[in-house]
């Protein structure tokens, strides 16, 4: 059997195109309520803080590219990503801009940079885009990156959108935003006419296709997280909860299935009253165990595999 | 021998059934198993289940809503503690008649489907059946139950897997089953007319990928059988270990085709205290752990995973439930399992429906 004819350049770049239509978060509910304008301060915070975690992990993704390249030409230019974020001096670039954003709605710079905000889901989103780039080619790396393509866009809908439901926010806030309109149109313009002349069979083309998809599952799982941590979950009507004291926890019973629960599941359940939302859950353990490692995360994951169970619900 | 705690009750409460499915896996002579339980007796089995740590109870059958007395047996499930679910055919009850029964204390439901199209459903159940459980379907979510649905798979309708999602789907289904058919009883008198091809089961699972992606799928329980591979099934999560099946007649077994097999004394209740029957009858002891097992399972370091697969299935194909289950590629009897799949390749033979009896 031979192989399927390579696409030409154009109708490659359309399939692009249009996985990205499709798959790009700009089509998460999520973004759609923040350009809308009905998140809450808290949910805006709660999204600039563990954004930051990506933003964090750019330059080390770009790191890792150039790392790849044999042109001096490709190299020259992508080092210009990493001076963009990192800036040539401190306190400027995106990251710093980013820091100004989260600022501005509110945050401490320290808080920030501490990542205690940042969310289990967040974490692995990001260092899966990082573990992407480690363990992927050049071609497949500069594909990822592709998302640039609508970053531009999404960027000008944002600004907007901040401009008119979010007048708390300050106008400083928004440089970031403001910086990569024009950024993100000419990396991604850089990175397409690479990926263009380098995926040169359909095998490739498919593999760069591929790899856009993957960085699309990444960002949306990012805003799933946040989403997430925000929804307010409850025991569902159709779980029994049973007192397992006796082995030393408890016990849900769904139909055709029981889940058992033990450490500090049976706390961190009783939590879940629908009134609290799985971030004030997850502080409210933290609260009660101001000594413990790793509750945050525990509590969020918790949260995450009991609704993937049916146990917890998220009401409306 | 230390025994362990049982989690799931699987009380039958009737072989009886209006349907005849020719992939009923119920003993083929069910006359020899009449309804000898009557409620009072189903709550007090209930009861000491509860002691003996079971939390859930499937009031199944047969058809369990042929009793006239499943209020009374519901109560006293639902009332010893134990979330009570009911597995039917969905032909007999309206819902009048499954609001009463959600009083009682039922909190969940599982019906059978048998295809997607209705002729095609008729046809394997034996008797005009789908258009009634649709309805019944209806009357489950209307009141607020939590709805399985099950589906039993074969050659015959594994073709409109996509068709019988979308039907699941639209009943509101918060789960689907996807139980490919287990060759016991009259499944097994089938099974050249009923075992799929791997392409057809390949099919299925990329059918059934698909699907799982959709925004708000029911959760889709499906595995690809046994016979396709070359893995044994880890039947009932072990012998005896978290699963009890009461039969319509009281016998206490670790599943319900454990009592053909020949040679193995199982308990009655109310003969002797449930937990009695579980923990010392002989037949539940023949086969717990691993100190039956023979080689290869043996020595096998997935014994831990499935238990050595189905004593159930190395009688029916094998003579000897202590052999390792033929459906496993590293057991001597496998050779069985391929003739199998070969036969399947063939055109199939016509189905005989399921008959009271036996012949």
């Amino acid at each position: 059997m031979s192989e399927p004819a390579a696409w030409s350049p154009e109708d490659f770049e359309a399939q692009l195109r249009a996985l990205l239509e499709d798959r790009y978060h700009h089509r998460h509910p999520f973004n759609l309520r923040m350009h809308a304008g009905t998140l809450t301060q808290e949910e805006i915070r709660s999204w600039a803080a563990n954004r930051y975690y990506y933003q964090t992990r750019i330059p080390i993704k770009d790191g890792l590219i150039v790392a790849k390249a044999s042109d001096p030409d490709f190299r020259r230019s992508w080092v210009e990503r990493i001076h963009d974020h990192d800036g040539r001096e401190p306190g400027q670039g995106g990251l710093e801009l980013w820091l100004v954003l989260a600022e501005s709605v509110g945050l401490s710079r320290a808080s920030v940079e501490s990542f205690e905000e940042v969310l289990p889901g967040v974490r692995r989103a990001c260092d899966a885009y990082v573990d992407f780039v480690a363990s992927h080619d050049l071609l497949e790396s500069v594909a990822s990156s592709l998302t640039e393509l609508y970053a531009a866009r999404i960027m000008v809908d944002r600004i907007a959108a901040f401009e008119n439901h979010y007048p708390w926010v300050g106008d400083s806030g928004l440089d970031y935003f403001r910086s990569r309109t024009t950024q993100a149109r000419d990396d991604a313009q850089f990175g397409l006419e690479h990926v263009r002349a380098a995926a040169q069979t359909r095998a490739e083309q498919e593999r760069c296709v591929a790899a856009l998809g993957r960085k699309c599952e990444i960002l949306w799982g990012l805003l799933d997280a946040v989403e997430r941590a925000h929804a307010r979950p409850s025991l569902s009507p159709h779980a029994q909860l049973r007192d397992e004291a006796s082995e030393g926890g408890a016990m849900v019973v769904l139909p055709e299935r029981a889940v058992k629960l033990g450490g500090s599941g049976p706390e961190i359940l009783a939590l879940c009253d629908g009134a609290r939302s799985t971030r004030e859950v997850a502080r409210a353990v933290q609260a009660r165990h101001p000594d413990a490692a790793g509750v945050w995360d525990e509590a969020h994951d918790f949260v995450d595999e009991m609704s993937r169970a049916g146990v917890l619900d998220f009401g409306e | 021998m230390s025994t362990s705690r049982p989690l799931n009750l699987i009380a039958e409460l009737s072989y009886r059934c209006p349907l005849r499915c020719a992939y009923c896996s119920n003993p083929i002579a069910y006359r020899d198993f009449p309804d000898g339980l009557d409620a009072a007796a189903w709550t007090r089995a209930f009861d000491q289940a509860a002691q003996l740590g079971v939390v859930h109870v499937g009031l199944t059958g047969g058809e369990p809503c042929l009793r006239d007395d499943l209020e009374e047996i519901v109560s006293g499930a639902s009332n010893a503690g134990l979330y009570t679910h009911l597995v039917t055919a969905g032909t007999l009850l309206d819902r009048e008649g499954l609001r009463v029964l959600q009083e009682a204390g039922l909190r969940s439901v599982q019906l059978s489907l048998q295809d997607a199209r209705e002729e095609s459903a008729d046809r394997i159940a034996g008797v005009k059946a789908h258009a009634r459980k649709l309805r019944f379907g209806e009357d489950v979510r209307a009141l607020g139950f939590p709805l399985t649905v099950n589906v039993v798979l074969h050659r015959e309708n594994l073709g409109r897997l996509e068709s019988i999602i979308a039907l699941a789907r639209s009943l509101g289904a918060r789960s689907l089953e996807l139980a490919n058919t287990q060759y016991h009883g009259w499944a097994l008198r089938n099974r050249a007319a009923l075992l799929p091809t791997r392409r057809q089961l390949d099919e299925a699972s990329q059918v059934v990928a698909r699907a799982r992606q959709e925004a708000d799928a029911p959760e889709i329980l499906f595995a690809m059988p046994d016979y396709f591979r070359n893995r044994p099934k880890p039947c009932m999560g072990g012998w005896g270990q978290r699963m009890m099946v009461v039969t319509p007649d009281g016998r206490v077994l670790p599943c319900h085709g454990a009592a053909e097999l020949p040679g193995l004394e199982f308990w009655r209740f109310p003969e002797r205290e449930l937990a009695d029957c579980w923990r010392d009858a002989p037949g539940m002891n023949a086969f717990r752990g691993e100190d039956w097992m023979r080689e290869p399972c043996r020595s096998c370091e997935a014994r831990t995973r499935d238990f050595g697969g189905c004593r159930c299935q190395a009688f029916a194909l094998l003579g000897d439930p202590a052999e390792a289950d033929p459906a496993c590629g590293l057991a001597p009897g496998h050779g069985v399992i391929e003739a199998a799949r070969e036969e399947a390749l063939a055109d199939p033979p016509d189905l005989i429906h399921r008959s009271a009896s036996g012949s």
